[in-house]
């Protein structure tokens, strides 16, 4: 019972928060509910006995990710063309079509029979961390895509650097590049 | 009344359904960013509900899942954010309707 009390409480919290995401004109304030949104799923996890996703959500969603949009968007100050309007025509077709979708998706939940199960695992450190780790042969081989991850994490780093990086291949490194050539031209006379 | 493991699907699939109509509606690129976002904890949530109604062995899997479904999104979060700067630079502006260098 006090279980369905807190739930309700954060369900709500999360769907005002994401309703606010929805509504609000300024991209900061769409950015902080998005936090709330995302601190109140951290406690669901916690109720539901994943504690251990829960403080991940809380580290790498509301303290990086968010923290990241939060800051780029103060740095490029997007609040000054606020003529833009907030939705356009097609954006009506766009709600029918994903309410639509909601409801048929919710018709069949509805209709699936769900019960928690008493025997299934807390998913605390110890459990999550023999699991990923498990290198044996039998395994479930997640380190593996551990591994991959850190690939993709550093390569989405390499690019991320790449592309906001300022004037890349253009006037700075030409003219380094072109003067390297006159003086190794100069070198040879 | 318990709580029901259907109570935590729709929760996640309301999530979802506000996450996409931000990501598809919304003119504001930021916003079509946090609507992706919004849409990856739905999913996120949907597993570990999903998780808890499996017996002990099968329920490993569906709380292991969320977490490289988070670094996934941390990586999309970073390339997306550096492309909206490349492109901020070169337009002036955050409405996703000027982004049309192809007429599409």
């Amino acid at each position: 019972m006090l279980a369905l009390i807190y739930f309700i409480i954060l369900a709500v919290i999360a769907v005002g928060a994401a309703c606010c995401v929805f509504l609000s004109k300024h991209p900061l304030y769409g950015g902080l509910s998005l936090v709330l949104t995302m601190l109140s799923l951290a406690g669901i996890y916690g109720l539901l006995g994943s504690p251990f996703i829960g403080v991940v959500q809380i580290m790498v969603y509301a303290g990086a990710i968010m923290m990241l949009l939060v800051f780029v968007i103060s740095v490029l100050n997007a609040a000054k063309d606020n003529r833009t309007p907030m939705f356009d025509g097609t954006s009506i077709f766009v709600l029918i079509g994903v309410l639509g979708l909601a409801g048929l998706i919710g018709f069949a939940l509805v209709l699936t029979p769900l019960g928690f199960d008493a025997t299934t695992l807390r998913g605390s450190v110890e459990m999550t961390s023999s699991n990923l780790f498990d290198t044996a042969q039998t395994g479930p081989g997640y380190f593996v895509l551990f591994e991959v991850l850190g690939l993709l994490l550093l390569s989405s780093m390499g690019a991320a650097v790449l592309m906001a990086k300022k004037r890349l291949g253009s006037d700075a490194s030409v003219e380094a590049a072109s003067e390297e050539a006159i003086a190794e031209e100069k070198e040879e006379k | 009344m318990e709580l029901q493991p259907i109570f935590i699907q729709m929760l996640a699939l309301l999530l979802f359904a506000i996450g996409l109509a931000t990501a598809l509606a919304r003119r504001n690129v930021f916003f079509v960013l946090m609507g992706i976002e919004l849409a990856l904890n739905a999913v996120n949530l949907s597993f570990v509900g999903f998780a808890k109604t499996l017996p002990a062995a099968e329920s490993v899997a569906g709380q292991i899942v969320p977490l490289f479904s988070i670094a996934v999104a941390a990586a999309e979060a970073c390339v997306g954010l550096a492309l909206v700067i490349l492109i901020f630079r070169n337009r002036e502006s955050v409405d996703s309707d000027n982004y049309s260098n192809m007429k599409g």
